[in-house]
């Protein structure tokens, strides 16, 4: 299975590279086809090694990358490799090309090849209006490598070097085909989405070379069986800066000021890998990293942390109620929902990490498909501001209005729906957190979370509100107001259908996250 | 009178080098009436000749040990003046494979037809035998002469062109450089007084033995030695003449400054630090972490307000020789080679891009590139790449992994302060090369550049890529430099 692993990592960025040696003529649809028909491969591959995982031959047991039993309860987020490769890399450094996957990172692997998929898909008709599609889908696929890779790292070094590979890329997706009404403004989010996320991940590495200085390993595995303890000393500060590191990239409030931007400007495929797979880089990290390679230190500072989620919840709630933008309202829905993420990893409890793992993968579909359905609404329009657009969305685009209302009831929260899962687990988990956790302080942030729900709510029916219904009479339908086409109803089914079934059989995954 | 003797194979390298700087200047007298294009040609394979000549000694000496100009210590082992050992081997590749570069960025056709082809590779030249000694130097006397040997054919390297930028730029250096010696040249006789030696060696033994007062003294006067050097690889506050003087020589000339000369001075102080004045555990070092930390900061914040190309590149390596300084200060010579390695191939490369651009362009400005991946795409990915491996970013892994080895060097010795003024460092200087990058990537402008490249740049920088992509595929090599 370590050659499927290898394949669907380097398959992009080769990719990539023979689709910039073509001719800068190559026609837009057939990038886009050639990059639909890359990514799916990736797709089906990284689909290929769930079944392999879940189903492991021969000899090995069905208990194969699950936690002993007696393990149970114990801090999860152990890598316990599957489809490993371990090579030598730089002896100087001890750095090792050492890469694995478990039942953690493969949803998320999968989650990022549909993303990817889809958005080539929808290139292949859709495209933002400055053109050079052949380079847009190139970047794509070059993100695709670096955010898998990050997600099969099993070195720290390597996790890094994967995390970085993302930021030009996007960097360039956002500078070149963001919005072109405003071509200083995208310039601007594109730089401090870039600038602030490189001073983010200088910060990581340099938490990773203290963890480094006290255990003398690089390696996740091995870190993972032998953690670190101590919640204090050196240890701490390097809990701390990896900490810091990752919520730039998460983002948590009050780093998340780089997001409203970068999304809002952000091209429609761009703002859905940067809310879909992005920021799952960040909570991938806390429970990959902090958690079961630095328990004590992350005890220490787990208050911390679920405070600052917290704040994030009800910041990013009120501040989605101020917003007259239809795409900076989800990015900054964005920051609520990752503001669950991180209560939950915060409470360090199996239902609190387990609801944040689901959540991560909850809200990379759902918002994908609000930002896929606001792309759409910006381009029929050419303008995502609220008040431009007006009202009565049922009545001019009934389908899409549909489809708006749905996207929004599954991001709230409604249950049957895979919004719910998340976020409930990570309510749970606040109220019984770990043990050595601040019980109290964690149950008043439960109930401040909860009030954060209501408000998530709220910000959503005004959305619903406010865009689709109306009276059709007063908002006349504008000329290129086409309902839903047949691209968009493709490339969206299977994120709408995923919403369905996630949400109606959550322990789909959840079965597999058995430290629960 | 005390008995010398020398291992005449620890000098042969820089012996044939001077021998070349004599030759090549022979060569352009006798040339005669000839071809200029032959005579240009002739000068330049002998420069190489010399210069693949030390590379194949580095090469296949790389692990021996051998000492030059010894004598017999009245305690402990013999003191020397020159060796060469596995340091040496990891410091003259770096500094050979500049010149090699600098030799063929200025072949035929790219050098500007004003410079007389054979002073200009005989002053190449001596500034490498110069460069060689340094690096090889183990007392304090030869550390001066060789320094200057570096120094003064640079200068009239800058002039050679003969006009005013290129004299006002080479008086900047001139003087600048003058001073820096003078102030060394005082903290030296300090600290022969103090310690009663020049040698490294007995120097860092004697050191710890003074009392308390002359200690202060020697302190003083090794402060006054490493200010020396900070003026000539333009650390923050001695960096003032570095962006005019580089502003003002021929881009290739600037390449040389960039590449061998600041090689040269970061190599002598490597020596001084790791030998002599400064061994681990003394506040001179904490005083280099201080000047690494200004020196970046400084030299990274003024590159994002720059408009042309050779000063941004000029900034920036005063901020990159800022990166430098950080695990020089801690001692850490593999880190300082191997930064000093991959710093030296992409600054070539960047340099070679800009001079292909310049002959064209000559306002130099950062708008010139605009829209270049689409009209020249080689040459722009090319650049493209340099700059995101002085980044230290994905591509660029050979950029990543020295900023990383330079950031545990760091942190191993407990100066966390530092690196994380490396980390927010990262990020200024992440933000000085993408404005460059942003251009590139941007539409074609209305006349977007687009030109016949001249072979032997196109050679150079292809093989700059060349060797910049191994090293970031096997960033192992570039640690094996010193191991």
């Amino acid at each position: 299975m370590n050659g499927v692993l290898l394949s669907i990592l380097a398959l992009p960025v080769l990719a990539a590279l023979a689709l910039w040696a073509l001719p800068s003529s190559t026609g837009d649809r057939i990038a886009a086809l050639y990059g639909s028909v890359i990514s799916g491969l990736v797709l089906v591959g990284s689909v290929v090694l769930w079944v392999g995982y879940l189903r492991p031959a021969g000899a090995i047991t069905l208990e194969a990358g699950f936690v002993d039993p007696g393990d149970r309860g114990s801090v999860p987020g152990r890598l316990h490799a599957f489809a490993e490769t371990d090579l030598t890399w730089i002896p100087a450094l001890n750095v090792r090309f050492h890469l694995a996957v478990d039942s953690i990172s493969l949803p998320l692997i999968m989650l990022t090849a549909l993303l990817v998929f889809l958005c080539c898909l929808y290139s292949l008709r859709i495209t933002p209006r400055i053109g050079r599609t052949r380079s847009l889908i190139a970047l794509l696929l070059v993100i695709e490598t670096g955010v898998i890779g990050t997600f099969a790292a099993a070195d720290l070094i390597l996790f890094f070097l994967f995390f970085e590979v993302v930021l030009i890329p996007m960097w360039l997706v956002i500078d070149i085909w963001g919005d072109h009404h405003d071509p200083a403004g995208r310039r601007r989010a594109a730089t401090t989405f870039v600038l602030m996320t490189v001073l983010g991940s200088a910060v990581m590495l340099v938490g990773f070379l203290l963890l480094y200085r006290v255990s003398g390993t690089f390696d996740l595995e091995l870190l993972g069986q032998i953690p670190v303890t101590g919640g204090h000393g050196t240890a701490l500060a390097a809990a701390i800066l990896i900490a810091l590191g990752l919520a730039v990239k998460m983002p948590l409030w009050p780093l998340h000021i780089w997001l409203p931007d970068a999304h809002a400007k952000a091209p429609t495929v761009g703002s859905v890998l940067l809310a879909g797979v992005l920021l799952k880089l960040g909570s991938y990290g806390l429970v990959r990293v902090l958690l079961p390679v630095l328990p004590d230190a992350t005890a220490t500072i787990a208050p911390y942390l679920a405070g600052f989620s917290t704040v994030a919840i009800v910041a990013g709630s009120l501040a989605c109620l101020a917003q007259t933008d239809v795409k900076r309202l989800i990015a900054y829905s964005s920051v609520g929902h990752m503001g669950f993420i991180g209560l939950g990893i915060a409470t360090m409890s199996p239902e609190g990490v387990a609801g944040a793992l689901f959540a991560n993968i909850a809200h990379g579909l759902i918002t994908g498909l609000l930002f896929f359905l606001a792309g759409a609404i910006k381009d029929r329009h050419d303008t995502s501001d609220l008040r431009v657009i007006g009202r009565a969305l049922y009545a001019r685009l009934p389908r899409i209005g549909a489809l708006l209302t749905f996207a929004c009831l599954a991001s709230l929260g409604l249950p049957g729906l895979a919004g719910f899962w998340g976020e409930m687990l990570a309510l749970m988990g606040a109220y019984r957190p770990a043990d050595g956790l601040p019980r109290t302080t964690y149950l008043v942030m439960m109930v401040i979370a909860g009030l954060g729900t209501v408000l998530t709510a709220a910000y959503f029916l005004r959305l619903i509100r406010n865009l689709n219904q109306g009276d059709p009479a007063e908002h006349p339908a504008t000329a290129f107001a086409v309902d839903l086409s047949r691209i968009e109803l493709v490339t969206w089914a299977p994120l709408v259908v995923l919403t369905v079934v996630l949400g109606v059989c959550p322990w789909l995954l959840l079965d597999h996250w058995t430290f629960l | 009178m005390t008995m010398t003797w020398t291992d005449w194979q620890a000098i042969i390298v820089p012996l044939v080098l001077a021998i070349g700087a004599v030759a090549v200047l022979m060569v352009d007298a006798f040339w005669g009436a000839g071809s200029r294009k032959w005579r240009h040609l002739s000068v330049s394979l002998v420069s190489t000749g010399a210069i693949l000549f030390g590379l194949g000694y580095v090469v296949t000496q790389q692990n021996q040990f051998r000492p030059g100009f010894c004598r017999t210590a009245v305690e402990g082992p013999a003191e020397c003046s020159l060796i060469f050992e596995p340091l040496t081997a990891g410091l003259w590749a770096v500094l050979l494979i500049g010149g090699l570069g600098v030799v063929w960025l200025s072949a035929y056709r790219l050098l500007d037809r004003d410079i007389p082809v054979g002073e200009y590779h005989f002053l190449l030249l001596s500034a490498l035998t110069g460069a060689t000694v340094l690096a090889g130097a183990r007392d304090l006397a030869t550390v001066v002469i060789a320094l200057e040997v570096v120094s003064l054919p640079s200068f009239a390297m800058v002039a050679l062109r003969r006009d005013r930028r290129g004299s006002e730029g080479a008086l900047k250096a001139f003087l600048v450089s003058v001073l820096s010696t003078a102030v060394m040249l005082f903290g030296i006789s300090y600290l022969y007084g103090v310690t009663g030696t020049l040698y490294l060696q007995t120097l860092a033994a004697r050191v710890p033995g003074l009392d308390p007062d002359l200690r202060r003294v020697a302190f003083a006067a090794a402060l006054f030695v490493l200010v020396g050097f900070a003026f000539k690889i333009a650390a923050v506050p001695f960096h003032g003449w570095l962006p005019d003087t580089y502003a003002g020589a021929p881009v290739e000339v600037a390449a040389f400054l960039a590449v061998v000369s600041k090689s040269a001075g970061v190599a002598g102080l490597l020596v001084l630090v790791v030998y002599g004045i400064a061994p681990s555990g003394v506040d001179l070092r904490i005083a280099l972490a201080i000047l690494a930390a200004l020196t970046m900061t400084v030299g990274n914040l003024a590159a994002l307000r720059q408009r042309e190309a050779v000063r941004l590149l000029a900034w920036s390596s005063i901020g990159q020789v800022g990166f430098l300084l950080a695990p020089l200060a801690v001692g850490d010579a593999q880190a300082v080679v191997a930064y000093l390695a991959a710093y030296v191939v992409v600054t070539l490369g960047a340099f070679g891009a800009v001079a292909v651009v310049q002959r064209h362009r000559p306002a130099g400005l950062l708008t010139d590139y605009q829209g270049m991946l689409r009209s020249e795409p080689g040459l722009a990915a090319a650049l493209v790449f340099f700059l995101v491996v002085l980044a230290g970013l994905p591509p660029g892994l050979a950029g990543l992994f020295t900023k990383l080895a330079a950031f545990q060097s760091v942190i191993d010795a407990d100066l966390l302060w530092l690196a994380v003024v490396m980390a927010v460092n990262v990020m200024i200087g992440l933000a000085v090369y993408l404005r460059w990058i942003a251009e590139l990537f941007r539409a074609p402008a209305e006349a977007p550049f687009s030109v016949n490249i001249e072979n032997s740049a196109v050679t150079v920088i292809t093989t700059c890529t060349a060797v910049a992509v191994v090293f970031s595929l096997l960033p192992a090599t570039l640690f094996a430099l010193l191991s």
